[in-house]
């Protein structure tokens, strides 16, 4: 009777942690402006680059706003970890007009 | 009589097209920045990477020293690189550009029909290997990544 306790407190503490566990890995977008960007035919590299990157679950590219609207797991990646893949790349992500949601 | 001649027709047609559409063997002549000619076939023995790119190109001029760095290391294996500046660009500006980096293989300057022997896609860089037998292996669009390094080219050089 005492280890039937046991196991059911037990799973029932596995269960709480692991939802917690899996609450913590949220979703994020981060809009990276990128600078030199201006050909359609080599903006592929960064959005390649980009979906190759352990964490990053969606790349949406603009050319007409140079910019990579990304949707990424924070607890694989990071967004400093986005920039330097894009900067990678060739092209310059842009410090002060990204931001994260 | 004439079914005869149609299914031995047939016969020797069939594995031909077939050929060409999964296995293209790779042609390619192109005059380098000095004026010599670069022809795919003498190159037949080697894996070849057929490198187009622009200096223009960010991610293009990125990945020029990582196929420095193979052309170098992996030279002995039987790799050669070749650099083929698409769109067709002016000749001053890819020899400047070409002596500045060091690159340390040949390079031409290429066309539209040039490319259009491979793929029809558009992106820049854009990596085509040939194989030791002077087939198109693989296509890899864009810059090429580590990984793709690792799993796509050093493979064939083994």
């Amino acid at each position: 009777m005492k280890s039937k306790s046991i196991v059911v407190v037990l799973a029932v503490f596995l269960a709480i942690a692991f939802t917690s566990i899996s609450a913590l890995a949220i979703t994020k977008t981060a809009t990276i402006r990128v600078d030199g960007m201006k050909c359609s035919k080599c903006t592929g590299s960064v959005e390649k680059a980009l979906k190759a990157t352990p964490g990053v679950e969606k790349v949406e590219m603009s050319l007409d706003r140079k910019e990579a609207v990304i949707e990424y797991d924070d607890a694989k990646v990071t967004e400093a970890k986005l920039r330097e893949v894009i900067n990678g790349t060739g092209f310059k992500a842009v410090e002060e007009k990204s931001g994260s949601q | 009589m004439n079914k005869k001649i149609f299914f031995t027709l047939l016969f020797l047609f069939v594995p031909i097209v077939t050929l060409g559409q999964e296995l293209r063997p790779a042609q390619l002549t192109v005059k380098d920045i000095h004026g010599r000619n670069i022809r795919l076939s003498d190159y037949r023995g080697k894996v070849v990477l057929v490198n187009f790119w622009a200096t223009w190109c960010p991610p293009c001029r990125k990945e020029i020293p990582d196929l420095i760095r193979l052309q170098r290391e992996y030279r002995s294996r039987g790799l050669q690189v070749i650099g083929v500046t698409y769109p067709p660009q002016k000749l001053a500006e890819v020899r400047r550009f070409v002596r500045r980096a060091k690159v340390n293989y040949p390079v031409g300057l290429g066309t539209k029909e040039m490319k259009l022997l491979f793929t029809q896609s558009e992106s820049l860089p854009m990596t085509i290997v040939i194989s030791r037998n002077g087939t198109i292996q693989d296509i890899i669009e864009g810059i090429l990544l580590p990984e793709e390094i690792e799993q796509r080219i050093k493979p064939l050089l083994n």
